[in-house]
C-alpha cells in the first residue's frame, strides 16, 4: 500500500494507461485539500474527497497575501502544530491511496528556507508514520544573475504599481522567488515523484499539471484549477472544506466535499473576480487562461458545470518574480485616547511630537502614525463629519538597529503623554495605555521590492527538481 | 438611490501587493445595468475617493456574476512601513456613501 514507487511507472504513465482509451480521456477527479495548508484543513470534507477516488491530490500552502515579512524572513506563517497536522493528513490520504500528492508555495513564501522546513516536516511525519514514497523537491529561488541579465535586456517588467526593478533591488532583496508552474511539476511527476513539494508556484498548477501532461484541454484545466484552488470558496455559502473538479474533454464540474456548501453558477462564476486584477484573463508561465466566452451551467443545486474556457500558450514562457527586502529594525507604540481636545487636534498633535522626538533622537528612523477613529485603516480624503468619542493610536518606528527604534519609541511614548497644546484640560497626560509596556519590538521589517514579470527563454533551469527516496 | 442600498456585496482585496481590486456584486441583470450606467462608477467620480489618478482606475463589468470591478494602484505596496491594511481587505469604506 504505501510502498516506494521504485521502479514502477511513474503516476502520469499510470495515468495515461488507465484513463486514455482510443484517444478519448475519462474523466479526471482532482481533489483539492486545502488553500492554505497549515492552517487546518477540515478532515471530514477531505475524507469525503477521497472516497470519490480522485486521481490526484493538491494543495496550495502559500500566498503573497500576507505580506512581505514571510519572504524577506523566511518564516513561516502557519504554525508547525498545524503545519504538521495537516501535512500528515494529505500525505497519509495519498499514500493509502497510492496517488500523486503535489503541494505548492512550501512554507508560505516558498524560498528555500520555507522550502527546507516544510521538506523536514514531511520527512519526519514519513518517518514516524512509516510512510515511504518518492519525494521531489523544487526549489523557485531566482538566480539572481539570470534576474539581472533580464534586466540589462529589458526583460523585466512591474506588475501594477511598483517601480522598475534594478539589479541593486536584487542584490538586496533576502530572498527572491519565482512562481513556477505545470511544467516544473511535470517534469518532478516524469522523474517518478510521488510527493512534489514546491517552493513559490502558481496556485493552479498543483491542480492542472497532471490533466495537461495527460493531454485534456489545457483551457477547463487551468480554469477548474483556478475554481478548485480556494477549495470551497467557490460555493454559497464559502469556506474552506475540500472540493473536486471533475474534468474531461469538454469542460469541469465543481463540487464541494461539504454537502452545505453549493456550488452554484452564481458563485463559481464570482469567483473569477476574487483576488484578480482582470476577471477574464490569468497569466500563467506558460500562457494565458481566456475564461471570458465561458459557460456557468447548475447540474443540480450543489453542482457546477463550466465550459468554455480558452488557453492561449504563449510565445515565450515567463515567471511572476517575488523578492522582499529589509527595511530595518520595527517598533510600535499602542495608546489610546478619550479626550475631546486631544482628539479634535490630534492630527497636528502627532507631528509636533514627532519633532520633539527628532530633537532629543538623533539618527536615522521613520515614524509613522494611524489614527484609528480617524484614518487607521482608510487614507479618507477628508476627516469624519463628527468626530469619535475615542481613537487609538498606533505609532510605528522603522529605524536602523533595534536600539534606535526603541529610543524614538519611548521618547515617543513620554513626550506624547505629556505634550503641551493649547486649550488642553487634561493635564495629567494625553493617552492611554493599554498594556505596560506600551512600546513593541517586532523585529525585522520588510518590503516588497520585486512584483515584476521576468520572459525567459525556458522554465527547466529555473526551478529545479531534487528527488529523494523516502 | 445609495450603491449600499443596492448591491448585495461590495468588497475590497489585493490582487498582488501593488493592486486593489474592489468588486461590486448584484442580485440580478437588472441592478447590475442601472448601477453599471450611472456616472458615479465611472473612474473619473471614483478616482478622488481614493486619492489616486483617474488613469490608474479601471471599471470592469463582468455581466457572469452582475458584478462591476473597480482596479486601483495601491498607494503604498501591501506590508511596506506605513501600510494600513496588508491584506487590503478594507478598503471598500470610500464607496458606501456611493449615490448612483
Amino acid at each position: 500500500m504505501s510502498g516506494a514507487n521504485v521502479g514502477r511507472p511513474n503516476h502520469l504513465d499510470r495515468l495515461r494507461q488507465r484513463l486514455v482509451k482510443d484517444g478519448r480521456r475519462e474523466p479526471f477527479l482532482a481533489l483539492s485539500a486545502s488553500g492554505q495548508l497549515g492552517n487546518g484543513v477540515l478532515e471530514r470534507a477531505f475524507r469525503a474527497g477521497l472516497e470519490r477516488r480522485p486521481h490526484s491530490i493538491g494543495a496550495d500552502m502559500g500566498s503573497v497575501d500576507p505580506g512581505p515579512n514571510y519572504l524577506g524572513s523566511g518564516k513561516m506563517a502557519a504554525s508547525d502544530t498545524i503545519a504538521r497536522q495537516d501535512l500528515a493528513l494529505v500525505l497519509e490520504g495519498a499514500r493509502a491511496h497510492d496517488l500523486p500528492l503535489l503541494i505548492g508555495s512550501a512554507g508560505t513564501a516558498g524560498a528555500r528556507p520555507h522550502l527546507d522546513h516544510t521538506l523536514d516536516l514531511v520527512r519526519s511525519i514519513a518517518r514516524e508514520r512509516g510512510l515511504h514514497f518518492r519525494l521531489a523537491s523544487i526549489a523557485a529561488d531566482m538566480p539572481r544573475e539570470v534576474v539581472k541579465a533580464a534586466i540589462r535586456r529589458g526583460e523585466v517588467a512591474p506588475i501594477g504599481a511598483i517601480d522598475a526593478l534594478t539589479e541593486a533591488d536584487v542584490d538586496g532583496a533576502a530572498h527572491l522567488v519565482g512562481q513556477m508552474g505545470i511544467e516544473a511539476f511535470q517534469r518532478a511527476l516524469a522523474m517518478g515523484a510521488d510527493v512534489v513539494v514546491a517552493g513559490r508556484a502558481c496556485d493552479t498548477a498543483v491542480f492542472s499539471a497532471i490533466p495537461a501532461a495527460l493531454g485534456y484541454p489545457v483551457g477547463p484545466a487551468m480554469h477548474m484549477a483556478k475554481i478548485i484552488e480556494c477549495c470551497s470558496i467557490a460555493c454559497m455559502p464559502g469556506g474552506r472544506d475540500a472540493a473536486l473538479g471533475t474534468l474531461d474533454e469538454g469542460g469541469f464540474t465543481m463540487e464541494s466535499m461539504n454537502p452545505d456548501r453549493h456550488a452554484t453558477p452564481l458563485s463559481v462564476a464570482a469567483h473569477s473576480l476574487y483576488e484578480q486584477a482582470d476577471p477574464y484573463t490569468v497569466s500563467e508561465p506558460e500562457g494565458t487562461l481566456d475564461v471570458e466566452h465561458a459557460r456557468y451551467l447548475a447540474l443540480d443545486a450543489h453542482r457546477c458545470r463550466v465550459e468554455g474556457a480558452l488557453w492561449r500558450p504563449a510565445a515565450r514562457p515567463s515567471v511572476k518574480i517575488e523578492g522582499a527586502t529589509r527595511v530595518g529594525e520595527r517598533a510600535l507604540l499602542l495608546a489610546g485616547c478619550a479626550d475631546p481636545r486631544a482628539i479634535a487636534r490630534i492630527k497636528t498633535i502627532l507631528p509636533e511630537v514627532e519633532q520633539v522626538v527628532r530633537g532629543i533622537v538623533a539618527g536615522d528612523y521613520r515614524m509613522y502614525f494611524r489614527v484609528y477613529g480617524i484614518d487607521g485603516v482608510v487614507d479618507w480624503p477628508s476627516p469624519p463629519a463628527v468626530p469619535p468619542r475615542e481613537v487609538f493610536i498606533l505609532g510605528e518606528v522603522i529605524a536602523d538597529s533595534t536600539d534606535l527604534a526603541k529610543a524614538a519609541t519611548t521618547v515617543l511614548k513620554q513626550y506624547l503623554l505629556h505634550h503641551g497644546f493649547p486649550g488642553r484640560l487634561s493635564t495629567a497626560g494625553n493617552v492611554a495605555f493599554p498594556i505596560t509596556p506600551p512600546e513593541v519590538q517586532t523585529g525585522t521589517a520588510y518590503r516588497f521590492s520585486a512584483y515584476h514579470v521576468m520572459q525567459v527563454d525556458a522554465l527547466e533551469p529555473l526551478f529545479p527538481v531534487v528527488m529523494e527516496d523516502i | 438611490m445609495k450603491l449600499v442600498d443596492c448591491a448585495r456585496v461590495i468588497r475590497s482585496k489585493n490582487a498582488g501587493p501593488t493592486t486593489l481590486s474592489l468588486d461590486l456584486m448584484f442580485e440580478d441583470d437588472a441592478r447590475f445595468r442601472q448601477a453599471l450606467s450611472s456616472p458615479a462608477l465611472t473612474a473619473t467620480a471614483l478616482a478622488p475617493l481614493y486619492g489616486v489618478p483617474v488613469e490608474s482606475v479601471e471599471v470592469i463589468p463582468y455581466a457572469p456574476a452582475f458584478a462591476i470591478k473597480i482596479v486601483l494602484p495601491r498607494k503604498i505596496i501591501a506590508g511596506a512601513p506605513g501600510d494600513r491594511d496588508v491584506y487590503g481587505a478594507q478598503q471598500h469604506g470610500p464607496l458606501l456613501g456611493v449615490e448612483l
